[in-house]
């Protein structure tokens, strides 16, 4: 009766070391998981980038640019990048040369479509023409279906009036500003 | 309801099941037809001048004596020729300029063009027109504008105040005594205009 119980008792033990070193090893391992989570978001972006052939741009590579056309008139020489492509009895032209970069991301578009608009009206004797469009302070559509990520160039004309300041020209010898809006719109 | 019922929306609220669908449906077709678009400001300067041009143009009467037509007319850099001319004989083998014996040693080739002056940006009423020559001319030869001497001292004022965009006739004359040696006789004639 005894060795029985001492038999069991062993067994018992034994069963108890080996059940606390299955124990031990369970503890030295321990898992997890981690719920990574990233929102992409659609969006599109519009920069103005000098083009080699006009004005180099202030601030250029931004979305809030600036030309500077520096002395211009009918008859006297102009600024690097500048250009005079017309000259008619009432008016004179000059132009320069931007480029325009639009990029997008998360969107199945392939094309946009950029419009712009004076911020405010033209100051006197003077209009402004983005490619073909002479612009207001109502938007309105530049080019449609343009493409993502290049540098697409656009002719800026601003056409002055050769009348005398005061008769209907624009002011002589002072800066004069503008600002032009633009929006591209993913299609 | 389980997670699994909410997972895959499987919302049960009796009737308002299928409006609660349909209104996440709408809402995510408007947030899909919103039109992504970006926006830009172009900034710009200029500073306009007051500017005046001057350029020559053939006369109406050109080709006829008197009035030779311009090389390059139109612009403010052209060419006049007027031919070969000896005091001998009234010889001159141009036929559109005007030869004339001014005395018994002295002959004179003259030919008119016409001179436009434009302005832009300028409140000025009128312009004044000046000339000089650009070498003085060998002895016994004269270069004249309309009867007046041209020189290299200086511009020599030619008008006080002719009216902006309208052609000035102007004659170019040359008077070259027979005492003068065979010989081409050149000279380049500046123009100036300025604004009154």
């Amino acid at each position: 009766m005894l060795k029985n119980y001492i038999s069991i008792m062993r067994g018992a033990a034994l069963a108890a070391l080996l059940l606390c070193g299955a124990s031990l090893t369970a503890q030295t391992t321990a898992s997890g998981v981690i719920n990574g989570t990233l929102i992409n978001k659609n969006g599109i972006s519009i920069v103005f980038n000098t083009d080699p052939a006009g004005v180099t741009l202030g601030a250029s590579g931004t979305a809030a640019a600036s030309v500077n056309f520096g002395t211009i008139s009918a008859f006297g020489p102009l600024s690097a990048g500048v250009s005079r492509p017309s000259m008619l009895a009432t008016t004179f032209t000059v132009r320069t040369i931007f480029d325009v970069q639009v990029i997008q991301g998360g969107l199945t578009s392939t094309t946009y479509n950029l419009s712009a608009n004076l911020a405010a009206v033209a100051p006197t004797g003077f209009s402004y023409r983005v490619d073909a469009v002479n612009l207001t302070t109502v938007a309105q559509t530049v080019q449609t279906n343009a493409p993502y990520t290049s540098n697409v160039p656009h002719n800026l004309d601003l056409t002055v009036l050769r009348a005398a300041p005061g008769a209907g020209g624009p002011a002589v010898g002072t800066p004069i500003t503008a600002t032009i809006n633009f929006t591209a719109t993913a299609n | 309801m389980t997670s699994f019922d909410a997972m895959n929306c499987n919302f049960n609220f009796g009737g308002t099941k299928a409006l609660l669908m349909l209104s996440c449906t709408l809402c995510l077709l408007a947030v899909s037809a919103g039109a992504q678009t970006s926006s830009g400001q172009l900034s710009i300067t200029m500073n306009v001048q007051s500017s005046i041009t001057l350029v020559f143009q053939n006369n109406p009467s050109v080709g006829t004596t008197g009035f030779c037509p311009l090389t390059n007319a139109g612009t403010n850099n052209v060419g006049l020729d007027l031919g070969t001319a000896a005091f001998p004989g009234s010889f001159h083998t141009s036929t559109c300029v005007n030869y004339t014996h001014l005395t018994g040693a002295v002959y004179e080739v003259s030919s008119a063009f016409d001179v436009v002056v434009s302005k832009a940006n300028s409140s000025s009423p009128n312009y004044r027109l000046a000339a000089q020559i650009s070498t003085p001319p060998p002895a016994n030869v004269t270069w004249l504008l309309n009867n007046v001497t041209l020189t290299t001292a200086g511009f020599t004022t030619l008008d006080a105040a002719d009216t902006y965009a309208t052609p000035i006739t102007k004659t170019l004359q040359v008077q070259v005594k027979n005492t003068v040696a065979a010989q081409t006789l050149l000279e380049t004639i500046t123009f100036l205009a300025t604004a009154n």
